[in-house]
């Protein structure tokens, strides 16, 4: 069980009105690592991490989490999907950070993290409280926890985002471009931030365009081309 | 016979006060089921598939084509021809609903479709179910959208319920026509009868206007603590950064 990657993509293809997007992707990504993907516009990064995160359906292939599979599964020569209720309880298993974060602006930064606690993992509010609140005393935010999302600066929004995917426990955080959105000064607290949850031992896939991030705090670096794995690699950061 | 006799809208103020309270029973819960089926109707529209997908634009485009009061003819007449014998009354409510509720449903959908979708993927993403997405995250943000339109359309009811009187529901324009019937003075008898449908009108924009701004307050609360927030309400991301 401790063997299995916490994150396996076999041949893995999706397409969109018949223009393939991702072509029989295989990964592995083993229990603490950071992988920093990197690949110019539209070759399907978002796309794969969607399809991991069981967002999107693929076309062909697998995804396991933990050893266990996700949306699909194996009998033999038959192939099942799995019911949509069987995929939400393997759900939380992956935190999933959006480009656009997604906070829900009728909740409170606090709430936004409580809420999927107690409806999906049905938590008590208290407990529930007492871990948003954990979390976002190690990520700077205790002092905004009342406030609704867009009386938040950009990254004290991403923070919010990433203590809502953490909440949950997942044993895979998965973030698409999260300092895109950002200004610059911004980018360098964000890093900082991806670098202490790396360091904590959390396993993390990182679309990102920022190389310093790649070469510094990621341990693998894989580049993507034209919905393929084109480079798959030791980064700099693996000698840390 | 000249000049407008106040004292027969006295006299018949009892009546005319039965139908008001009828008229308000018969929206109120017209309102409820028309609602609660635009929910459904709605959210039946976001189902994949051809099949649901007819039926909905079928049922629209009947019921937004045709107007209310033969509606309320075919299901009034339509009804015991097919074997069921309910009250005039049922059957008003009935047919009011089902015709509202297409117009409820066009509403809601609308709201639904005007909020990011990223909000839905989210909520979906953490392990909500479709339905859990729906009450937790999308429900609570439709309320503010939802009200403006919901109120517009909640005055047509209002307006339209006095079709029913074709069918004998004691509802506030038959009582107005009953009175008529009475006193042989029709000026005074639908003066009162629009003055009641004024009074329930407006109580009707009263409280939604309320409501609305009780939705508002949460998020207008937190604008006004932060300058910056209050720069763009509508949560887009600031174009301009400085
Ligand atoms: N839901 C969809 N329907 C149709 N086409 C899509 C859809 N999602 C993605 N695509 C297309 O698939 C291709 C890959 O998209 P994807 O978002 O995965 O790229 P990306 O590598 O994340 O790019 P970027 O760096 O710009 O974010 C693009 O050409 C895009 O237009
Ligand atoms: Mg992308």
């Amino acid at each position: 069980m401790s063997a299995s990657p916490v994150l396996r993509v076999q041949g893995l293809s999706k397409s969109f009105q018949g223009v393939p997007v991702v072509q029989s992707i295989d990964l592995d990504v083993h229990k603490g690592q950071v992988v920093a993907m990197i690949g110019p516009s539209g070759c399907g990064k978002t796309t794969l991490l969607r399809c991991s995160a069981g967002l999107e359906r693929p076309d062909r292939g697998f995804v396991e989490l933990e050893g266990q599979p996700f949306g699909h599964e194996r009998h033999g020569a038959e192939i099942r999907r799995q019911s949509p209720r069987q995929m939400d309880r393997m759900r939380p298993k992956v935190g999933m950070v959006f480009q656009q974060l997604n906070l829900w602006p009728h909740l409170s930064a606090l709430d936004n993290v409580v809420k999927p606690q107690v409806v999906v993992l049905k938590r008590t509010r208290a407990e529930a409280a007492e871990r948003a609140r954990t979390l976002f005393t190690q990520l700077g935010l205790s002092a905004k926890a009342d406030e609704y999302p867009y009386a938040l600066s950009g990254g004290q929004r991403q923070r919010v985002a990433i203590a809502r995917a953490l909440a949950l426990d997942p044993a895979l955080l998965m973030f698409d471009e999260p300092t895109s959105a950002l200004d610059p000064e911004l980018v360098a607290e964000v890093l900082a931030m991806l670098r202490s949850l790396a360091s904590g031992g959390m396993t993390m896939v990182i679309v990102t365009h920022e190389m310093n991030f790649a070469a510094n705090v990621a341990d693998r670096l894989i580049l993507m081309g034209k919905g393929r794995i084109v480079e798959d690699r030791p980064a700099r950061g693996s000698v840390k | 016979m000249t000049g407008f006799d106040f004292s027969l809208i006295a006299d018949h103020s009892a009546l005319l006060l039965t139908g008001a309270a009828m008229t308000v029973y018969v929206v109120i819960v017209s309102f409820v089921l028309a609602f609660g089926f635009g929910i459904v109707v709605a959210l039946l529209s976001f189902l994949p598939g051809a099949v649901p997908r007819a039926f909905l634009s079928a049922y629209s485009i009947v019921l937004r084509s045709i107007p209310f009061i033969i509606v309320l003819f075919i299901v009034y007449y339509g009804l015991p021809f097919a074997g069921f014998h309910l009250s005039a009354l049922l059957v008003g409510i009935l047919a009011l609903s089902f015709y509202k509720s297409a117009y409820y449903g066009e509403i809601i959908r609308a709201a639904i479709v005007a909020l990011p979708r990223g909000q839905f993927e989210s909520a979906r993403a953490v392990g909500m179910s479709p339905r859990q997405a729906f009450v937790h995250v999308i429900a609570p943000q439709l309320v503010r959208g939802l009200l403006p339109p919901s109120t517009n359309m909640t005055l047509t009811l209002i307006k339209e319920s006095s079709v029913l009187s074709t069918v004998t529901i004691g509802e506030l324009t038959y009582q107005g026509m009953v009175m008529q019937g009475a006193t042989y003075a029709p000026l005074e008898c639908f003066a009162a009868v629009s003055g009641l449908y004024w009074a329930l009108c407006a109580g009707t924009a009263w409280i939604a206007g309320r409501l609305e701004r009780r939705a508002g307050l949460a998020q207008k609360a937190a604008i006004d603590r932060n300058p910056l927030a209050a720069s763009f309400l509508s949560f887009e991301r600031p174009k301009v950064r400085r």
